[in-house]
């Protein structure tokens, strides 16, 4: 808004949204946070048993196997999505069309560094970041090996005696701690740096509106927000780029 | 029948008579120097137990019974006197306290068992505490639904000889009790005790007189013995091994492991068993005890080779028992109650180190980055405040310096006068500036960017991004 000048007649105000994400990737972050929230609820009692509230819950053996049931049905929405995500990446990568902006860059670390620069008032300014900054691009690929782990461990503890077919038996108790403890670590991720980023730090909630307003571009992804107005900066407002 | 009648009252008083002399000087003598010497030398426990045995101390003594069976009347003095009742001077009538004197009152029972039945419950007149924990015993369940053959005192403790059991002061088993234990407990349970003199405990115990094994009783316990079927002695086997095996002082002396519980309890199998134990221990669970496994009374060394666990064909024979398709692999998802190190299960111990060093290594430096962007955010948003004429609202934003204050007021007063009523939308790009601006500014700053958007929402939808 500062820099720009609305015109005082005009009665209607435009302000430009940018699209930050499609449709079918609010879905696929909607199903993310629905069967990751019913797989940690239903996970973590089976980890912690010697709490009350697991045993309160885990008390009988119909309950046990109810809580594994839900716990599988949620890892195979889970799975399916991962297997989504998967396919559309190759698929996108067959067609030479895979955006690269989530790729982790040597300009994050300089981000970051700047960053640290700024939070230890070594400098006032804060990075200008492209289309996902470096936080964004942690918490993609946090979670993204955290589901190829918890993923992979889950299925060998699912089904070990398939499993040590062709595996060393060793790998499910590894798999088993594994999965029990990539479980706490992705959520106190989730908890730590992507509620703090989302909620706490500001309110952005475009993976569920889909679009960012002209003002955070500007703020916070300041040099998408250049290229995508390059030469049209002092745009009328309501105009396409 | 009649002769044997008068005979006995001839003898009976003889014996009597001669006796009654014997037992006073005996008793004075101090043959018995022990602390019961008092009831010892009550001359008249010796006499009436003397007259008893005038005609209870014969050989071959015995009535026939209704069934046929004869009804052994002879008692060995010697024996009775070693025993823990004659040591501590209980006479024949303490018990048998029908009998006042001769003729015997009439008997009912029609068998050596109806009689031992209607015998038995006198023992409750001493050993009340003991009675009462019998009662709710296995073996008092199954005489209660009529099992006429269920163990009741007097079949394991033959009142005439039983030797004392407990030392008197620590009130634990003696060793000889022990040992004995099992030879008691086979007059019934034969076949089991076939298992137990073959099995690592049972012979230890029966060959070589090893009384740091248990015996039957150490784990089906004494007077209160309980059903072992049901699904709360199951799910409480656990912790009945774990008594001994947990032990440092007994397991040390053979070399056997003492984390046999916890790493029991940290696996798969353990966890849902402990859960019940704890929770409802009556809930049965699929999931194995330690019986399951290395067996009952038929438990072998793990090296054993032909049931031993340690050899891997007879733990994935075990195995198979519950997870049908396993391979040849699949005993190792087990960690036979290792505790994971470099040497045994290196894949498990690593993935644990990894996440040793991960979890602080990554996370850690997550939270401090927060906490540094909170502190940052906060300190700027203090500073702010100090020059009254700044705009909370520009907070987080990389140039505070810079404030374009005047340019502002333009937007803001325009759309205050044309949508002043927009409610707030989830657009808002600074939430935590929303309650640092002054009372009439907010809405429109917002209303400002939510009607924006929402208006040119429209134009935008299809320029979507992949």
């Amino acid at each position: 808004m500062s820099g720009n000048v609305i015109p005082p007649l005009s009665s209607v105000r435009h302000e430009r949204t940018f699209p930050r994400f499609t449709a079918a990737q609010r879905w696929e972050h909607a199903l993310l946070l629905l069967s990751g929230f019913v797989l940690l609820l239903t996970g973590l009692p089976q980890k912690y048993r010697e709490l009350s509230i697991s045993q309160d819950l885990l008390s009988t053996p119909e309950r046990v196997e109810l809580i594994r049931q839900i716990h599988h049905i949620a890892a195979i929405v889970l799975a399916l999505e991962a297997l989504y995500h998967f396919g559309r990446i190759l698929y996108l990568l067959s067609k030479r069309r895979l955006p690269g902006d989530l790729l982790p860059t040597w300009q994050d670390v300089r981000d970051a560094g700047h960053m640290l620069q700024y939070l230890l008032f070594l400098c006032n300014d804060k990075p200008k970041f492209g289309r996902y900054n470096f936080e964004q691009k942690v918490t993609y690929w946090f979670v993204f090996f955290g589901v190829l782990i918890m993923g992979v461990s889950g299925f060998i503890i699912w089904f070990p005696v398939f499993f040590t077919q062709f595996l060393p038996g060793g790998v499910v108790p590894a798999a088993k701690l594994a999965h029990s403890t990539e479980a706490v670590v992705i959520a106190i991720f989730i908890l730590v740096w992507h509620v703090y980023h989302v909620h706490i730090e500001r309110t952005n909630l475009s993976m569920f509106t889909g679009r960012l307003s002209e003002d955070e571009m500007r703020t916070f992804h300041e040099k998408e927000y250049e290229r995508l107005t390059a030469g049209s900066v002092k745009v009328k407002p309501g105009a396409k780029k | 029948m009649k002769r044997l009648r008068i005979y006995l009252i001839v003898t009976g008083v003889a014996v009597l008579l001669v006796s009654g002399g014997f037992a006073v000087s005996e008793a004075a003598a101090g043959s018995r120097s022990k602390s019961d010497a008092a009831i010892w030398q009550n001359p008249s426990f010796q006499a009436e137990n003397d007259a008893c045995l005038a005609c209870h101390s014969q050989a071959d003594f015995s009535v026939q019974l209704e069934s046929g069976e004869p009804l052994p009347l002879t008692i060995d003095p010697q024996a009775y006197a070693e025993s823990t009742h004659g040591f501590n001077a209980v006479t024949c009538v303490t018990c048998h306290s029908d009998i006042e004197g001769f003729p015997h009152p009439e008997r009912t029972a029609k068998s050596l068992r109806e009689f031992r039945l209607d015998y038995y419950t006198v023992c409750q007149n001493c050993h009340e505490e003991q009675f009462n924990l019998t009662l709710d015993s296995v073996h008092q369940d199954a005489l209660a639904a009529g099992n006429t053959d269920a163990a009741v005192c007097t079949d394991c403790h033959n009142p005439h000889t039983q030797k004392r059991l407990t030392n008197p002061e620590t009130g634990k088993l003696l060793g000889y009790a022990r040992l004995h234990i099992p030879q008691t407990c086979a007059q019934c349970h034969s076949a089991i005790y076939d298992q137990y003199k073959e099995s690592v405990h049972g012979k230890a115990l029966t060959e070589d007189g090893n009384l740091d094994v248990p015996t039957c009783t150490d784990c089906h316990g004494v007077h209160n013995i309980s059903s072992p079927t049901t699904a709360s002695f199951r799910n409480s086997i656990p912790f009945l091994c774990a008594e001994c095996h947990t032990n440092n002082a007994i397991m040390q002396k053979y070399g056997l492991s003492t984390d046999v519980l916890n790493t029991y309890v940290a696996d798969f199998h353990g966890t849902t068993v402990v859960l019940f134990d704890k929770t409802f221990p009556d809930q049965p669970t699929n999931k194995p005890v330690c019986t399951d496994c290395h067996g009952v009374h038929d438990i072998v060394r793990a090296e054993d080779p032909n049931k031993g666990l340690a050899v891997r064909e007879n733990l994935l024979a075990r195995c198979q028992v519950c997870h049908p398709g396993a391979t040849a692999n699949f005993p190792e998802a087990w960690m036979s109650h290792y505790i994971p190190s470099p040497e045994k299960y290196p894949l498990v111990y690593y993935v644990n180190l990894f996440y040793k060093f991960f979890i602080p290594a990554v996370l850690g430096p997550m939270l401090l980055l927060v906490v540094m962007d909170v502190s940052r955010a906060m300190i700027n948003r203090y500073r702010k405040k100090t020059p009254p004429a700044e705009s909370a609202g520009e907070l987080s934003q990389p140039e505070p310096q810079e404030a374009p204050a005047p340019k502002r007021t333009e937007p803001i007063s325009l759309s205050e006068e044309n949508m002043p009523e927009e409610p707030l939308t989830e657009e808002t790009p600074m939430p935590e500036a929303q309650e640092e601006l002054p009372a009439e500014e907010p809405p429109s700053a917002e209303s400002e960017a939510a009607d924006d958007s929402k208006s040119s929402d429209s134009d935008k939808e299809e320029t979507s991004h992949d």
